[in-house]
């Protein structure tokens, strides 16, 4: 974990209390950094203002679930397992992947937008919160949306919050769209000679009818060797995760099967429910902690977002930079995660920015650091320059935190 | 119209080319109002512009004149969100409306938001792919304006509303600027401004393009109808339904007002005894969907359905839906003029609404019939009148509000997808507090900080204090 450069603690126990902490900070005009499960404290620029921690595990409350609504209310410190296995005795879910999901909170995976693999089927968190609470950098309580699953009255604070690093508001209470659990599922792992059948693969999957949960291209032997695949066998795998009905999955691993047989021309391997969640939770804490069981070190994990049919392209510049590095790649929705095996501090300006980015960018998005060894790293190599839109969020922010108190210096804006 | 506004017109001219520029009042006539006709005003001036910098140069003429601006797309909206508040200057979208670049590859389309909405789709036949939402009134409104007030429509049950399909955009500030939002990929860098956009409703920029995200169409799809002699077996069905796992494509009630109406209408052979009539459509893999069609006709069953029906060929589904759409049309049989509400309650508290929607139309004397979104709990009574008694008028506005009043007393909303515009703003207090609004306003004071950009709409806070109405809209699209 980072180490905050804190000198005091704020534990709020209500929702009620957050305002006065953020007041009397905004007053004595000291950074407020929150903290939820503490899983995500890398993500962003490292702090170097002191200020005050508030940790929001107090806040740990469900406040209303009515399964017949599909939805729940929650405090902010409510913990990503915990609700999951509220959901489950009524057997639904909130379909949003979090790595190391006993000390997540729900809170800071809002703050932090976290997603896994299987965005491709489900979407993203923006898609699911449908209410929320928070207090601006003055200590001012307000809120968005509601309860109900669809609503159109007022500003969406919930798609502002959503990935916003605590930087606008501290949140307090979440409202969420919920999911029924789906009654099976299958996992094809279709391992690819090289990355030109892989992209073969990946044009198949877009075509069929009914979208899978998650598609990943993973790269490098830890998948091949988790997957219990042997030596020879390539280290380019998609694994293709159907769920939906029994009726459903088996329909859909049949008839994929087939055509991905025909675009691999290798044999494709069916996992089983248990294996198949095996994998997913690997594909899961991947970017948190790699693959080996223990976890393995790694001097740089980055996020590169491109379009999907640009994924292969990227993936082969990678392996060219560093062949033994491990990559995940949602490649349904282009996000690519990269742990590098081998990273020269010197490469991060001649190769992350002077390559990398570039790169990404041409292929229609752009890279951030989620997490490295490397210390004093600026905003501009964590999330690269300005872009068009940085100043109508400096005005936004401007708005919401006129001090800069809350999480300063950590996020792609100035302050 | 003042010296400063011939000015600027004339200066608009030279710029967009005069075919480019309305100011003569008759001609703006057409522009006072959108749906919402209860509130008419019209602009001082209405502009045409084909570009992104077309848009630009307006803005910043308006900047510079001190002159207040919106923009408009097909001007369908409910809410009054295009009404020129104040005059000035209309900003009409319509004749930018490129379908700019279309990957099925990656899933996406770019489109201008004076594309109508239909259109897309219909560009998109034969892809295998198609757009998501589908506003009820898409063969008319723009994408723009979909992005505006973030439209939903009888699909969105389980696809999900505008701002679940929309990546991108590139917008005119209301300083002027033109800046690009997210794009082609996703999770951009940084606050998410596209999702901050969509349903704002045209107070925090002005969109000249929109990043589409394309939807799979499905394999198979089942429709069917079922009947059932009371409101409450009905939403019992709808709760049980999705309580099962089932999430519908589409999931639609109407009430025996509209069975009257329909019947009176256009014959479809329904029970005129019957209180209710749920329209489902599931949609997926071939493989699964009659397993979900068997599921839903015993639920149905189970809860007293008179009667399921079936449709078994594409023929059939499109007459089962046709009694969906042209219920507008047939409530002129029921009465000369009908305002149409739109709030939202959770699910399970749809019985309890509708006992209530029972007790206002007696309590209030007013007929109230109902045509909605059953699946996400979105509600559009349907108030009858005639507008020619005032007294009829001022009881369709009591019962109104004191439906949306109980929608806020059960947890819900005042608007599911029309919007707030200039209709709702009085509900604004009543559902947020004075902080909650006072923390809008910031957001709207950062990106439209003199407030020269569709004024006097959404917020109480900013010189509207909600319209004190006289008269309710008329029309109606779901």
């Amino acid at each position: 974990m980072q180490n905050l450069p804190t000198t005091e603690t704020m534990s709020p126990v209500s929702v009620a209390d957050v305002p006065d902490m953020i007041r009397a900070a905004h007053d004595a005009k000291q950074a407020i950094y929150t903290i939820g499960g503490g899983t995500s404290l890398e993500y962003g620029v490292a702090p170097t203002r002191t200020g005050y921690a508030l940790e929001t595990t107090g806040l740990s409350r469900v406040v209303d679930y009515t399964p017949r609504d599909m939805t729940i209310v929650a405090e902010a410190g409510v913990r990503v397992r915990d609700l999951g296995q509220t959901l489950a005795t009524e057997k639904q879910q909130l379909p949003i992947d979090a790595p190391r999901a006993t000390e997540a909170t729900i809170g800071g995976l809002v703050a932090s937008n976290w997603s896994g693999p299987r965005r491709y089927g489900y979407g993203t968190l923006r898609d699911y919160v449908i209410g929320i609470s928070a207090v601006d950098g003055r200590g001012v309580p307000f809120k968005g949306g509601g309860r109900v699953v669809k609503n159109v009255a007022g500003y969406d604070f919930c798609k502002l919050l959503t990935g916003s690093l605590g930087t606008l508001g501290i949140i307090t209470q979440l409202t969420f769209k919920l999911k029924p659990q789906s009654e099976q599922a299958v996992t094809l792992l279709v391992p690819c000679e090289d990355l030109d059948v892989a992209e073969q693969v990946l044009v198949t999957l877009v075509d069929v009818p009914s979208p899978p949960a998650a598609i990943d291209l993973l790269v490098g032997t830890g998948w091949k060797e988790l997957a219990g695949l042997s030596e020879s066998a390539s280290a380019n795998l998609v694994a293709v995760r159907l769920e939906g009905s029994e009726t459903e999955v088996s329909a859909m691993c049949d008839q994929l099967q087939a055509e991905l047989v025909s675009a691999s021309r290798a044999d494709v391997l069916i996992l089983d429910r248990i294996a198949g969640d095996s994998l997913l939770n690997s594909q899961i804490e991947f970017s948190d902690r790699g693959i080996a069981a223990g976890g393995d070190s790694t001097p740089l994990t980055a996020k590169i977002t491109a379009l999907p049919s640009a994924v292969t392209q990227l993936v082969a510049r990678l392996l060219q930079y560093d062949p033994d590095c491990t990559i995940q790649a949602h490649a349904g929705t282009g996000v690519i995660i990269v742990r590098f095996a081998k990273f020269q501090a010197s490469d991060l300006t001649t190769f992350l920015i002077g390559q990398l980015r570039p790169a990404a960018i041409r292929a229609g998005g752009g890279l951030s650091i989620l997490s490295s060894e490397f210390e004093d790293l600026t905003s501009q190599i964590v999330w690269g320059g300005r872009v068009a839109s940085s100043g109508l969020m400096e005005q936004i922010k401007q708005k919401f935190d006129p001090r800069g108190i809350l999480n300063p210096g950590r996020f792609m804006f100035q302050a | 119209m003042s010296a400063s506004l011939v000015s600027l017109a004339g200066r608009l001219r030279r710029l967009l080319g005069s075919e480019n520029v309305l100011d003569a009042r008759s001609e703006l006539v057409v522009y006072e109002c959108d749906g919402f006709t209860v509130a008419k005003n019209a602009p001082d001036i209405a502009v045409f512009p084909r570009s992104v910098e077309d848009v630009a140069q307006i803005v910043r003429c308006c900047r510079k004149y001190d002159v207040p601006f919106l923009p408009r797309g097909a001007g369908t909206s409910l809410a009054g969100g295009c009404l020129p508040v104040g005059g000035g200057v209309m900003i009409v979208l319509t004749r930018m409306r490129e379908i700019l670049e279309v990957h099925l590859r990656d899933r996406y389309a770019i489109v201008e938001p004076g594309v109508v909405n239909a259109w897309l789709n219909r560009h998109l036949a034969g892809t295998g792919f198609h757009y998501a939402p589908d506003p009820s009134s898409q063969s008319a409104c723009t994408i723009g304006g979909n992005v505006a007030t973030n439209s939903g429509g009888p699909h969105t049950l389980k696809y999900g509303v505008t701002t679940n399909h929309v990546l991108g955009l590139e917008m005119v500030t209301s300083e002027g600027e033109i800046v690009r939002l997210g794009g082609p990929t996703e999770d951009p860098l940084g606050i998410d401004l596209v999702g901050t956009m969509v349903g704002s409703e045209g107070t925090l920029g002005i969109v000249t393009r929109i990043w589409v995200r394309l939807t799979r169409n499905p394999q198979g799809v089942r429709t069917m109808l079922a009947i059932f002699e009371s409101v409450d077996e009905a939403t019992q069905s709808i709760s049980e339904i999705i309580g099962a796992g089932i999430i519908p494509a589409a999931l639609e009630m109407m009430d025996q007002g509209i069975v009257e109406a329909l019947e009176a209408a256009f014959h479809f052979g329904f029970p005129l005894d019957a209180e209710a009539i749920l329209l489902i459509e599931v949609d997926g893999l071939e493989a699964g969907l009659d397993q979900q069609r068997d599921r839903i006709t015993d639920i149905c069953n189970q809860n007293g359905a008179r009667e399921v029906q079936l449709a078994t060929t594409e023929k059939e589904r499109q007459e089962l839906w046709k009694c969906r759409k042209r219920a507008f049309g047939a409530i002129g049989r029921l009465s000369p003029s009908f305002c149409t509400q739109d709030g939202v309650v959770p699910r399970t508290q749809l019985p309890h609404i509708f006992r209530k929607i029972r007790e206002i139309s007696a309590e209030h004397d007013i007929r109230i019939v109902n045509v909605f979104h059953a699946g996400d709990g979105n509600l559009h009574p349907i108030l009858l009148f005639d507008e020619r008694s005032p007294e009829q008028v001022h009881r369709v506005l009591e019962a109104s509000k004191a439906i949306l009043d109980e929608c806020i007393a059960c947890g819900g909303s005042v608007t599911g997808e029309h919007g707030i515009g200039v209709e709702k703003i009085s509900y604004m207090k009543k559902l947020f507090s004075e902080s909650d609004l006072e923390v809008m306003e910031r957001l709207r004071s950062a990106l439209n900080p003199h407030g020269r950009l569709s004024p006097g709409k959404m917020l109480p806070t900013a010189g509207a204090c909600g319209m004190e109405q006289v008269h309710p809209g008329r029309r109606a699209a779901l």
